[in-house]
């Protein structure tokens, strides 16, 4: 080895603590950035494998009842490939001795197997046979959850008759990748399943006998989706069609299409957070370095090495701490991709899930960490190339101090000689200062701006469900009905107030924007639902006109004030314009709201009730439910608290993985900076903190100018930080927000209070630990020796 | 200036500092360096003295365990009353801060402090120190007192260090080779501040150098020789500074 990378390898050695400081802060980069980017390649190539092998459909589109004679003429349209018609049916299950509702999907299945769009993966058993009545596949999920499997038998109310249903397989399906029942927000396969039922047997049990009431289809290669869509519609409209939909609007798709974009947004803006800092650290602790070393380098230069052979050789340093990052975040974030992507196999129902990364995904983040680690090496490795040796020899000129704007502000305060050492040392080095106040401001903006999700999803919880649902079930009906039913359900004993709903599905567009959607309507005394804006303010529905949530009303651009085309969906396929009276700052989903008056003028009918809101006697819960479950009219029951619960414990259930990840990444920051800074400060001033000592200051007076420099920049830290967090949340929340939902931004003041303290801790800890060094501070050598 | 006191006022004769047997062994490794073997002394209370010897007869040594900076491996060290070499570290600051001004051959003030300042750091620690500005004025030093280290030369810099030392009215003022880095002219105004130190204020001065000339000014000479005390030379006329032939 040649001498000249001896030094360098004694030097890592010497500076092993520094080094790995900085590394660990680059290896969270690259953990990050590995993490993400290979957590989004698996579950991206997992879906477009399973996707393509299951032959998952380009467009989906939904009606009341189609012959299935309208499938070859949609087979015809151009750039269709293959139509598929199906019947899709909500079913309530009866589990002995459970009163909680449970519902099922069943989706028709071809007997014969020659079904060739969204083709079921069999995990067990068999597909059901024709003229067998009752038998069904259940998806995994439901399966495990509920320990079902084939020869298990169980109770359905499918379109209002009873019917014994017998498991014959377990199964998935590309369209059920994610499925959640209408009306909640995460999946609870305790309550909600998806069954295959044979075709035959599922047009018996729904009085469909050669009809469909779903379809679906693939497209060729470079067919138009949008004229297919136009095409589909027409044809569907004279048998109740709801407008057919590309992949973007399916829910399956949409929500893992949501999850992978959440991937992207956190790889674009983790890892460069914790690559400026890193760049930072390597600026100072090289440029330290090589301030001390100065000497050395003359001397080098003398020996008659070349200027770029002592460039090379700080570079190498640099790299040589990249290098060892880019091996610790790549570990670290394999393991933890593989932990990122069990917890996806819980959500997401693929019939293989791995994380697997591509050595490009490695490849990049070498070449990031080496990126950041050498430009954070110019600096001083320029400062080494530009020293002429006899002048880097002589002795470095002595530090010059002068009083400035901080003196006067000391004389006015009244500082000791110890107060004004430490000013004045931040003054002398703004640079190093900022970057410190900097990467601390950074770690607790980073802290603060991903513990504020939790906030978020809480401040989500609290609008959807406490201030905007005080329901406690909801029920909805095989088909829509009229108000009857309601005086029907409200006979029941303990039912205490119900409450239609009305929503008829729309087409609403403005210039060339379209977007399918519903209209919601509640009566204007409706007590137990609200609109819920972005300040926990109700708003009234408008006596006209529409109000739309804000997603909606982004997506169409339109404003207060401004006029929409409403197509109606079914029905009389009505065509009107509607002004947009008022906006509502939801959170999930984008739709739009009337008054009754206007949803009946849009429908031209006394528009029916899809479902009813209930207000019940807790007491007498478990009575209600068995009684809903057995009237044949009732499709589905949805209980709030259940709901509500399910979405906590899918909160709780992350809370502290991710508690642990963010803080300890916020903390690697916070330790690596200070922990830097520290040793450099002890450095510079390990003459100076000797001259205290002989002088007769005790160690932790001594201590005092270490660590009071430090709290200084550290508390100046804690408002910038608050600052970048505040910036880095809005930024952060926007790009996490998508079709289905927007992360409202609700940070409480114990978030800000928290993040700041535990970086506080982190900081601080870390200086107290480099502060121990005056301990062991040998007085006598550092005095001999000429600074 | 006249020469220093052959009878300081209040310390007539006793000893400022006793050791006996002082020992002390370095070890680096598998060698092991006596610096001091067993090394008897007595330092008068009131004198200045000066420590002669080649590099690593133990001159420096023994200074740096008189100040309390150092501990001898073996052997006993009094100031007056108090067993030094008894002493845990925090209470060796505390004799250090009480009764010992330090000055070094390169002047050790903080770059960051004005020279007034640099006063201050001992007179804000002191119990009773005199104020920054008249130890600047003792030093002659008073109108540059809001000079930073860098503006001033290196004379200047170590007549602050001086006005530094004697600023908290010590005891005894220790000085490693405090002309060392100085040119002649400037090294009399340094050892004309320590006389004067030792005649008006009656601290006791112990000075190590290369410089055989200085020794004129001591009331007591140390000989040093490989660890030990080779020879004890007193001085009954000690000359004044500014007589010293460099």
């Amino acid at each position: 080895m040649k001498a000249l990378d001896l030094k360098l390898m004694r030097d890592l050695w010497r500076m092993r603590g520094q080094a790995l400081a900085i590394a660990v802060v680059l290896a969270a980069a690259t953990a990050t950035f590995v993490l993400s980017m290979g957590v989004h390649a698996s579950l991206t190539e997992t879906r477009d494998v399973y996707y393509a092998r299951n032959n998952f459909a380009d467009v989906f589109g939904s009606m009341t009842r189609a012959p299935r004679s309208v499938v070859p003429r949609i087979a015809e349209i151009p750039g269709v490939r293959r139509a598929e018609g199906s019947i899709q049916q909500y079913a309530t299950l009866d589990f002995p001795g459970r009163v909680v509702p449970v519902r099922a999907l069943i989706n028709s299945i071809d007997e014969h197997g020659h079904d060739q769009l969204n083709k079921l993966t069999l995990r067990d058993g068999r597909l059901p046979r024709l003229g067998e009545a009752g038998e069904v596949v259940v998806d995994e999920a439901f399966a495990n959850t509920n320990q079902l499997g084939p020869g298990d038998e169980l109770d359905a109310l499918i379109y209002g008759s009873k019917q014994r249903l017998k498991i014959v397989g377990v199964g998935l399906a590309p369209n059920f990748i994610y499925s959640i029942a209408p009306g909640v927000l995460v999946p609870d396969d305790s309550r909600f399943g998806i069954f295959w039922m044979g075709e035959k047997a599922l047009e018996a049990a729904t009085d469909r006998t050669e009809a469909i009431n779903a379809l679906s289809l693939t497209l060729d290669r470079g067919a138009s989706q949008a004229d297919v869509i136009l095409a589909v519609d027409a044809i569907l409209e004279p048998y109740g069609g709801t407008g057919a939909y590309g992949r973007e609007d399916h829910l399956s798709h949409a929500f893992l299409d949501n999850e992978l974009m959440q991937l992207e947004a956190m790889t674009q803006v983790i890892p460069p957070v914790f690559l400026l800092v890193s760049t930072f650290l390597v600026y100072i602790v090289l440029g330290r370095m090589i301030r001390k070393e100065r000497t050395q380098i003359g001397l080098i230069k003398a020996f008659g090495y070349s200027n770029w052979a002592i460039g090379w050789h700080y570079l190498k340093f640099a790299l040589a701490i990249a290098l060892l990052a880019t091996a610790l975040g790549a570990a670290g974030g394999i393991w933890m991709g593989q932990a990122m992507t069990a917890l996806y196999a819980e959500y997401y129902r693929f019939p293989f899930l791995y994380y697997h990364t591509s050595p490009g995904v490695f490849l990049a983040a070498a070449a990031l960490s080496t990126g950041a680690a050498a430009l954070g090496a110019m600096g001083g490795t320029q400062q080494a190339v530009r020293l002429n040796p006899a002048v880097a020899m002589s002795p470095p000129p002595p530090p010059i101090y002068r009083a400035g704007m901080i003196e006067r502000l000391g004389q006015w305060a009244g500082f000791t000689a110890i107060g004004h050492m430490i000013v004045r040392h931040i003054a002398r080095w703004p640079g190093r200062s900022a970057i410190t106040v900097l990467g601390v401001a950074l770690s607790a903006g980073l802290l603060f701006s991903t513990m504020q999700f939790l906030d978020s999803s809480r401040s989500m919880l609290d609008s959807f469900f406490y201030r905007a649902q005080r329901q406690d079930l909801t029920v909805s009906f095989t088909e829509a009905r009229n108000s009857d039913v309601l005086y029907e359900l409200s006979q029941m004993p303990g039912v205490l107030r119900v409450e239609p709903t009305r929503a008829i599905g729309v087409k609403i567009s403005h210039g060339n924007k379209v977007e399918r959607t519903s209209i919601q309507s509640t009566p204007a005394d409706a007590t137990l639902t609200a609109r819920i804006d972005a300040d926990g303010s109700e708003i009234e529905l408008p006596p006209s006109g529409l109000m739309l949530s804000r997603q909606l009303a982004d997506k169409l651009a339109v404003r207060p004030g401004d006029q929409v085309f409403v197509e109606l969906l079914g029905g009389r396929r009505t065509q009107t314009f509607q002004p947009v009276v008022s906006i509502v700052e939801e959170f999930i989903g984008e739709q739009a709201y009337a008054g009754e008056e206007t949803l009946e003028a849009i429908a031209r009918d006394a528009s029916p009730v899809g479902s009813a809101q209930l207000l019940i006697d807790p007491a007498q819960r478990d009575r209600i439910l068995t009684e809903l479950k057995e009237m044949p009219l009732v499709l589905g029951v949805t209980e709030r608290d259940a709901a509500m619960q399910k979405f906590e414990e899918v909160i709780d259930e992350n809370i502290f993985t991710m508690l642990f990840f963010y803080i300890s990444f916020a903390s690697a920051i916070a330790v690596g900076v200070v922990y830097n800074s520290a040793r450099i400060l002890f450095s510079e001033r390990a003459h100076e903190l000797a001259t205290l000592r002989v002088l007769g200051y005790h160690r932790s007076e001594v201590g005092i100018v270490l660590l009071g420099e430090l709290a200084l920049l550290v508390v100046a830290a804690a408002p910038v930080g608050c600052i970048i967090g505040y910036w880095m949340a809005q930024l952060m929340t926007a790009m996490f927000s998508s079709d289905l939902f927007r992360l409202p931004f609700a940070p409480t003041r114990a978030t800000y209070g928290y993040s700041v303290l535990i970086v506080l801790a982190a900081a601080m800890a870390t200086a107290f630990l480099v502060a121990l060094r005056v301990l062991r501070l040998d007085m006598v050598r550092v005095l001999k020796a000429r600074e | 200036m006249t020469s220093p006191s052959e009878n300081p006022a209040g310390a007539a004769g006793l000893p400022a500092f006793s050791g006996s047997g002082l020992t002390k062994i370095y070890r680096t490794g598998e060698t092991e360096v006596h610096a001091l073997r067993g090394v008897e002394l007595k330092i008068p209370a009131g004198e200045v003295l000066v420590l002669l010897g080649p590099s690593g007869s133990g001159k420096s040594t023994l200074l740096n365990i008189i100040g309390g900076l150092d501990r001898p491996t073996d052997g006993k060290l009094y100031y007056e009353d108090t067993e030094l070499t008894a002493l845990d570290e925090d209470d060796l600051t505390r004799f250090r801060r009480a009764n010992v001004g330090f000055i070094f051959q390169f002047y050790n003030l903080i770059p960051s402090l004005t020279a007034e300042e640099n006063v201050r750091l001992v007179t804000d620690i002191a119990e009773d120190p005199m104020g920054a500005a008249d130890a600047l004025a003792l030093v002659g030093l008073a109108e540059r007192c809001d000079h930073y280290p860098a503006q001033l030369s290196g004379g200047e810099q170590q007549r602050v260090a001086v006005a530094r030392a004697v600023a908290k009215r010590p005891g005894v003022l220790l000085c490693d080779e405090p002309t060392g880095a100085l040119d002649s002219a400037t090294g009399v105004r340094v050892l004309e501040t320590l006389a004067q130190a030792n005649r008006e204020l009656g601290t006791t001065v112990i000075i190590i150098t290369h410089n055989a000339g200085i020794a004129a000014m001591a009331h007591r000479v140390f000989h040093f020789l490989d660890g030990q005390i080779a020879r004890v030379e007193s001085n009954a006329n000690p000359i004044d500074p500014s007589e010293i032939t460099w």
